[in-house]
């Protein structure tokens, strides 16, 4: 098991969100630059969407990353869905300011003049779906006053237009679309995580064939496909301890992605 | 853990379900086939035979005519024709921007009697300006179809010279359609380690696509009474029965 070739491949696509495993993707990085600058601003609202797993966290984790090192950067990846909560908790975590009472929009204000940081604070808020509209326009409240800047993340989904919402429409926002892997960007994705682990020999077995069925079947959707090579590697690992015969590797096997697709409920058998 | 047997078994259900419509539509298609031309000639068997004309398939309809109400189905003559005039043969020439290899002297040609390794397309695809986020709109950005970035492994693997990554680049430019890179990182890797199958396969591929087929021969017949690899005999093999992929 150990000596097993699948099975550092097999982690590499445990559903984590690492900014230390960004897997640097043209398109991606683009955006991740033009959002860099944005953040550098003033007064733009950054709204980051995209359906599930398009890596809308991993682009903010990535974000907050590599801005900590020059600025105050606070994260707020589970969001606060009470008032009063959200703005103890910025007060804390940006000002330091411990309190028990809850805090008036004014008070917060006067706590942002009195602590003068060099660059205003930007405050990243993923699943920001489930604020609520009177926060979000609490929260646009401070953006507008120059307290913080905030970048929000949050899911499109099919039966819900979000953008639509009341609050996204005004000009403040900067927003920004994640969209779901193209064959080409799986492509990339699969071999530079595999590539950056030193897994050479699993990473010349994909060929494009096996790649367009792995897109065909998770529609180039991020996590969808980091499930997939998980299962897919599982299945490699036992076969390998238990039947190696059945591994040919010239190839991924078609059997094998259709197999760890059903495992992972992508096909419905 | 996963349990595998009961993949397999929902696997060849599922591969049975998918298969089924298809096998289903061959087999009444097959079954069509075969009956329709034997009742046809049955119903025809009095007459004398249908004319064959050099049109495309007609099907007449029934009743326009003062037979008896039957389709008639006249085949196409068009393939004896295409059979008259040779058809262009399939090439298997090296697509496009690949200068092919000078001919080696020796069996082994040293890496600098090859041309210059010819940029990969992967950069004029990456130095695309980024896209601008406009202000105040609703900025959509496609991503464009990115290049994978070879020249990144490629420093790699001067930097480090694992074999490894050698095959991996050779492999990846045969695929795309660079024979002669392909031909340069296969001829690096075996030179670094000359036991590994996939490397002297894709050396010898490579210049069977580069029109060298002799010297790939030779290559393969050289390493086969070095390895003794199986993979090697069977590419022997085929290149030996005229099949050349
Ligand atoms: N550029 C990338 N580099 C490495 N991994 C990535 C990248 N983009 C996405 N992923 C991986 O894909 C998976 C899904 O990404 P992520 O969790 O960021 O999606 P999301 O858009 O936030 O989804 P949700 O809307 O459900 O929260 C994660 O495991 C993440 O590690
Ligand atoms: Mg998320």
């Amino acid at each position: 098991m150990e000596h097993s070739l699948f099975l550092k491949p097999r982690d590499l696509f445990m559903d984590v969100v690492n900014p230390k495993d960004y897997v640097q993707i043209d398109s991606v990085s683009h955006m991740y630059q033009s959002l860099k600058t944005s953040v550098q601003k003033p007064l733009k609202m950054i709204l980051l969407y995209g359906r599930p797993g398009t890596g809308k966290s991993m682009l903010l984790h990535k974000l907050h990353h590599d801005l900590s090192k020059h600025q105050k950067v606070c994260m707020i990846d589970i969001p606060i869905i009470d008032e009063d909560d959200f703005l103890r908790v910025l007060a804390h975590k940006i000002y330091s300011y411990a309190s028990r009472e809850a805090l008036t929009l004014t008070r917060f204000l006067e706590l942002s003049t009195a602590v003068n940081y060099p660059v205003i604070p930007i405050v990243l808020l993923d699943e920001a779906q489930l604020y609520s509209p009177s926060l979000m326009e609490k929260i646009r409240l401070i953006s507008d006053a120059r307290a913080l800047k905030f970048v929000i993340a949050l899911h499109k989904t099919d039966n819900e237009d979000i953008l639509a919402k009341e609050h996204f429409q005004t000009r403040i926002w900067e927003s920004i679309e994640l969209q779901n892997a193209s064959h080409e960007e799986l492509k990339i994705y699969i071999q530079k995580k595999l590539l950056k682990a030193n897994c050479f020999d699993v990473a010349s077995m994909i060929n494009d064939k096996n790649i367009k069925l792995i897109n065909k079947l998770t529609r180039g959707n991020y996590r969808d496909s980091n499930k997939l090579m998980f299962s897919l590697f599982s299945l490699y690992v036992w076969y390998e301890e238990n039947n190696p015969r059945k591994i040919k590797y010239n190839a991924l096997a078609t059997k094998f992605i259709e197999m760890a697709a059903i495992h992972t409920g992508l096909i419905h058998a | 853990m996963l349990d595998i047997s009961k993949l397999e078994r929902r696997w060849l259900k599922y591969k049975i379900k998918k298969i089924l419509p298809y096998t289903l539509l061959i087999t009444t298609v097959t079954i069509l086939g075969f009956t329709i031309p034997f009742v046809l000639s049955n119903r025809h068997s009095s007459k004398a035979m249908i004319p064959l004309k050099k049109d495309a398939i007609k099907v007449k309809a029934p009743n326009t005519e003062n037979d008896e109400g039957a389709m008639v189905l006249e085949p196409s003559m068009h393939f004896i024709e295409s059979m008259d005039t040779p058809s262009t043969p399939i090439t298997n020439t090296p697509t496009s921007s690949t200068k092919p290899a000078p001919t080696p002297k020796h069996s082994i040609a040293p890496i600098a009697s090859l041309p210059t390794p010819t940029p990969a397309i992967a950069q004029t695809q990456a130095t695309k300006a980024p896209q601008p986020i406009v202000k105040g709109k609703l900025t959509s950005i496609k991503r464009d179809d990115t290049a994978f970035d070879i020249h990144e492994i490629e420093d790699r693997f001067k930097d480090t010279s694992n074999p490894n990554l050698g095959v991996y680049i050779a492999k990846y430019h045969y695929d795309h359609g660079n024979y002669s890179e392909a031909y340069n990182y296969a001829l690096k890797t075996n030179s670094i380690n000359n036991s590994i199958d996939d490397s002297w396969l894709i050396f010898a591929k490579a210049l069977v696509k580069l029109g060298k087929e002799e010297q790939a021969k030779k290559t393969l017949q050289l390493y086969i009474s070095n390895s003794n690899s199986q993979a090697a005999k069977n590419y022997l093999d085929t290149l030996d029965k005229g099949g050349s992929k």
